[in-house]
Parts: C-alpha cells; structure tokens; sequence
C-alpha cells in the first residue's frame, strides 16, 4: 500500500519534473512578441515598453523610448535602421519597407521579459 | 546640405562660445522657418556673441541695436532727414535694414519703440510718413532681454511675445564648460575667426526645401492635441494660440530638414514645443496659489506627457 503510495508520488514528481519545462517554453512563446512586418514589430515594442515601464509617460515619443532603452543599458544601434524606415512609413508616407526587424524583436524580447527600465 | 550645416554651424560658433550648441540649434530652426528669436538671460552668458558669429557663419549681415530707456522709433527703422545740398527730405534707413538685428536689451526700451520694431518683424517692411521700404531677405531679429525681476524694464505684453517664435534662456554655463570658457578667453576671441558655411543664395535654397517637408494628418491632428490641451489646461488662463502652433509647424518642418528627413515626427514638434510655446502661454494666479507651478514650461511638459503622439 505505502510503496504504491510512494510509485504514485515518484511518478507524479516525474512528470512535474518533464514537463514543467515545456510549460514555462510555451509560456514564454506566448509572450514573445509576433510580427509579420516592420510596423508590427514596433507595435510590439511599444506594448514591451508600456509593460516595463509603467512610469512611461502616455505623450513618449519613439526617441525618448530609444534614449530610455539606451540609458538603461539596452543596445539600441540595431534598431535605429528599423526605426527610420518605419518612421518614413509611419509620417513620411512611403510604402512599408522590407526592412529586417528581427532586432526591434530582440529588443522587445529583452525589454518584455527578464528586463524593467528604469529612468 | 541641411544635414551637416547644423554640425559646420556649430563648429564655426563654437570657435568663439562654448557649451551653447542647443542654443545655436535653436537659432538654426528659426532662421530657417522664417522666424524671429527672444534670448532671454542674465548678462554676461555670451548672448550677443553667440548672435554674431551665428550671423557671420551664415554670411549675413549683422546690424546691433542697444535699447535703452531714451532710444526712439527713428534709432531702429529710420526716417527722413533734411538733405541741404539737394534741399530735400530723403529717407534715411535705420539699423533695422540688415539680415540678422541684433536688440539688445530689448525691455530697456519704452513700449512705442518696442512696437515700432516688433510691427518691421510682423510685416517686413517699414512705413515712415507714408513711404514704405521692404526689409533685406532674410531678416531676422534676435533680441536680447533680462530677467524682469531686474529694475528699469518695460516687460514686452503677451500680444508683443507672440511675435517671437522662440524664446531661448541662456542659463550658466556647467563647471566643466565654464573651466573652458576661462582657458579660451585667456588669448583673445575675435569674431573675424568665424568662418562662413553657406555660398551665396545657398539659404535660399534652404528655404525653399523647407517648404517642401511634409506633415502628415496624424502629426497635424497631435499638434491640434496639444493645443486644445493647452487651452484645457486648467493652471493656464493663456493656451497656445492658432499662430503659435503654426510656428510650431513650422520649426518642426525646419527641424526635420535639419536631421535630412522630408516628412515632420511628433519628435519634431515634441523638442521644439517648449521653446515656441511657453513664452506664449499665462499662467491663472488662482490655480498658483493652490500650489501648481507658475513655469510655464513646466505645465507644458505635462501637457505633453499627457497627449498621446502618434507612433
């Protein structure tokens, strides 16, 4: 009775232990940030931002985010392309260009997760 | 062209003043978007020499008034004087037929001079006894003005600030600039250092590029935004008026241009907001006893937080 007792017990920790993991991954995958395109990879920078900095202001515009990122250690140089051509999109009229956003994403990422900002 | 005349202006002004490049930016978006700059400060922080070699850099010519209480409108615009070789009067022009008019001390002078030169600036042209003579192109007044809590000053009214589309105060200077300030002046300074960065008619074509730079509908409705909050705002009795936000356009436009963009961000109309706007702007005494701030500047910066720009 006890060793069954004691099987039950080991089993579940077994599969606590297995997959606890895969949990945490497809939790973690659910926070990433998705984007198919240059103005949704912003779209999902400006919601990390909003969610590590609550002290943001409403009125911040986009360089006062990247100086914020930069005054709290983020690497910013890999986005300051990106941001441009969305900036021509966005205010300038131009098409969406076919830029790489992959680092705007990785910057979400880091500021959506592990990170907060301070001032 | 644009892009790097900001960094040549800078580097020729700074042959002669340290630590003033936000200053000479300043001074850079208004003379490109056509407008007239109140510098506001204590004497002695290198007002007037940054307005020199700001206009000899951009090979203007450079006229310096000293307002004082006895000045009259004929010292600034002119008039006509008896010619008695040819036995009639001809009209003589004043210091105010240059590029760049330097007024010194602009609230030393009586109201009837201030509003003789304040009308040359808003219709660019002088009228003396029914002659009307059209001022140089460009023509831009830099005036200088003390802190009014200094004696002998007649503070220019809310409808007479409105002329200038910036305001810029010059502060002291931080240790380390002050350290370097001492070390230049320790050999003479001269303005004939300066160097000019624009060829002839090059800032004509600056600007016609300026004209050329876009708002979109989204940075326009942000402006109406700020503006509406400005008159929302519960501490002011004063908001931003129509012109003021035209202004602020406009040295949004010129900005742009000056980062080497065609199109204006809510960056752009976000870091010039203050200095257009919060020498425009009167604060409600009742809403200062209660505590809120009396800076203008302050208020519209958290009017600014508050009002979502576009992104």
């Amino acid at each position: 009775m006890v060793s069954s007792q004691l099987v039950l017990g080991a089993l579940l920790a077994l599969n606590v232990a297995l997959f606890a993991p895969l949990v945490l991954a497809a939790m973690r995958a659910r926070r990433r940030t998705r984007a198919s395109n240059l103005a949704d990879a912003f779209d999902g920078l400006e919601k990390a931002l909003r969610r590590a900095a609550p002290d943001l202001p409403a009125g911040f515009t986009w360089e006062e985010a990247v100086a914020r990122l930069r005054a709290s250690g983020v690497k910013t140089e890999g986005i300051e392309p990106a941001l441009r051509g969305y900036e021509d999109y966005r205010y300038g009229g131009q098409p969406l260009p076919n830029l790489d956003y992959s680092e705007v994403l990785k910057v979400a990422e880091r500021v959506g997760g592990r990170w907060s900002l301070g001032r | 062209m644009a892009g790097d005349l900001r960094d040549k202006v800078r580097r020729e002004v700074g042959k002669l003043v340290v630590g003033r490049e936000r200053e000479v930016d300043l001074l850079l978006v208004c003379l490109l978007a056509k407008g007239h700059v109140l510098l506001e400060g204590v004497p002695g922080v290198s007002k007037t020499l940054v307005a020199n070699a700001f206009a000899k850099c951009l090979g203007l010519q450079f006229k310096r008034v000293q307002f004082t209480p006895d000045i009259l409108p004929l010292d600034i615009i002119g008039g006509f004087v008896f010619d008695l070789k040819d036995r009639e009067f001809e009209f003589r022009r004043g210091p105010v037929f240059t590029n760049v008019l330097l007024a010194d001390e602009i609230n030393r002078a009586p109201p009837k001079v201030q509003s003789a030169l304040l009308e040359s600036m808003q219709e660019l042209q002088v009228t003396v006894e029914g002659h009307t003579e059209k001022l140089p192109s460009p023509f831009m007044v830099i005036a200088t003005q003390n802190p009014l809590e200094f004696e002998g000053v007649y503070p220019l009214p809310e409808g007479q600030l409105d002329r200038f589309m910036v305001k810029v105060t010059f502060g002291y200077p931080s240790k380390e600039v002050e350290s370097s300030i001492i070390r230049r002046n320790l050999s003479k300074l001269d303005v004939a250092d300066v160097n000019p960065v624009l060829a002839p008619g090059e800032l004509d074509s600056l600007f016609a590029e300026v004209e050329k730079v876009t708002v979109s509908d989204d940075v326009l409705s942000y402006l109406s935004r700020v503006a509406e909050a400005t008159r929302k705002e519960g501490s002011l009795v004063l908001g931003a008026s129509p012109r003021a936000i035209v202004q602020l356009v406009h040295c949004a436009r010129a900005r742009a241009l000056i980062e080497g963009r065609k199109y204006v961000t809510p960056d752009d109309v976000k870091s010039l907001a203050n200095d257009v706007l919060a020498h425009r702007l009167a604060v409600d005494r009742a809403a200062a006893f209660k505590g809120v701030s009396q800076n203008t500047g302050t208020i519209l910066s958290g009017i600014l937080d508050r009002v979502e720009p576009p992104r």
